[in-house]
């Protein structure tokens, strides 16, 4: 499970006082403000972040330590991330995507199927698209208690028990 | 124009019969299908059918609220990886 969970990039600069446009990747996109103050990849700087105006495709947005439109062009592409601890906390059975990409899954005779390459949902619930070395193609598994009763963020395991004619 | 209300929901006949095979085995199986034009019927709730997408088969858990749609929509037929970021999943 990484720390640091990608929430945003720069866009580009947004005028010629130094004020950027920036794309949130949050669910709800200006969500990014609360997640302030961001960090850049290898978290060597730390940018504050208020949010100005919406405009198309994103937002423009006053960053801490960008004072000019050149160093708003210098940090176009930089992509912004939170700390993991930042995010708030969920109920039970609610986990975010960022926790499971990346977790091991086994079966429930304790053999490795894969490791969990994404999360999807198409509008028939949430399904864990899972690759494994010994899979020709990602396997597509639904995440619900039947199919994965055990996950287990703190050793990064998930216990599947995956219907007949899915591996 | 919408479908005339006198024919009923269209639905491939396999898809019934597959269906009413896996109600009667209880077996905890995806049943795969081709037909994405099939309309989702309430015999169908809590089954889980794995619908082709031209490459693999999606699974799809079907709930009262899918009554009515088709199984095509629940599986697209292109692929987008967003970011993770905050996005949450709930396990039901």
């Amino acid at each position: 499970m990484s720390d640091l969970v990608c929430v945003g990039v720069v866009s580009g600069a947004f005028g010629v006082r130094g004020e950027v446009r920036i794309k949130s990747f949050c669910a709800n996109p200006e969500d990014i403000e609360s997640y302030s103050p961001l960090s850049n990849e290898d978290g060597s700087k730390s940018y504050p972040l208020v949010l100005t105006r919406q405009v198309k495709n994103g937002f423009t947005a006053i960053l801490g330590g960008i004072e000019t439109k050149e160093d708003a062009d210098a940090i176009k592409g930089v992509k912004l991330y939170a700390r993991r601890d930042q995010l708030p906390s969920l109920p039970d059975d609610e986990y975010y995507h960022s926790d499971l990409i990346g977790l091991e899954v086994f079966d429930t005779g304790g053999a490795l199927l894969g490791q969990v390459k994404d999360v999807m949902n198409h509008g028939a619930g949430d399904l864990l698209e899972i690759h494994g070395q010994g899979l020709k193609d990602t396997v597509l598994l639904p995440f619900t208690l039947e199919a994965v009763p055990t996950v287990d963020l703190g050793t990064g395991r998930i216990i599947a028990d995956p219907p007949d004619g899915l591996f | 124009m919408s479908r005339s209300v006198w024919k009923g929901p269209f639905v491939d006949a396999y898809v019934l019969k597959k269906a009413e095979a896996a109600r009667e085995s209880s077996r905890n199986e995806v049943i795969k299908i081709w037909s994405r034009r099939s309309t989702i019927l309430p015999q169908f709730v809590g089954l889980t059918f794995g619908v082709y997408n031209g490459k693999k088969h999606i699974p799809v858990n079907v709930s009262e609220d899918m009554i009515g749609q088709k199984f095509g929509e629940y599986a697209p037929t292109r692929t987008y990886y967003g970011h993770a970021a905050d996005k949450k999943a709930k396990r039901k």
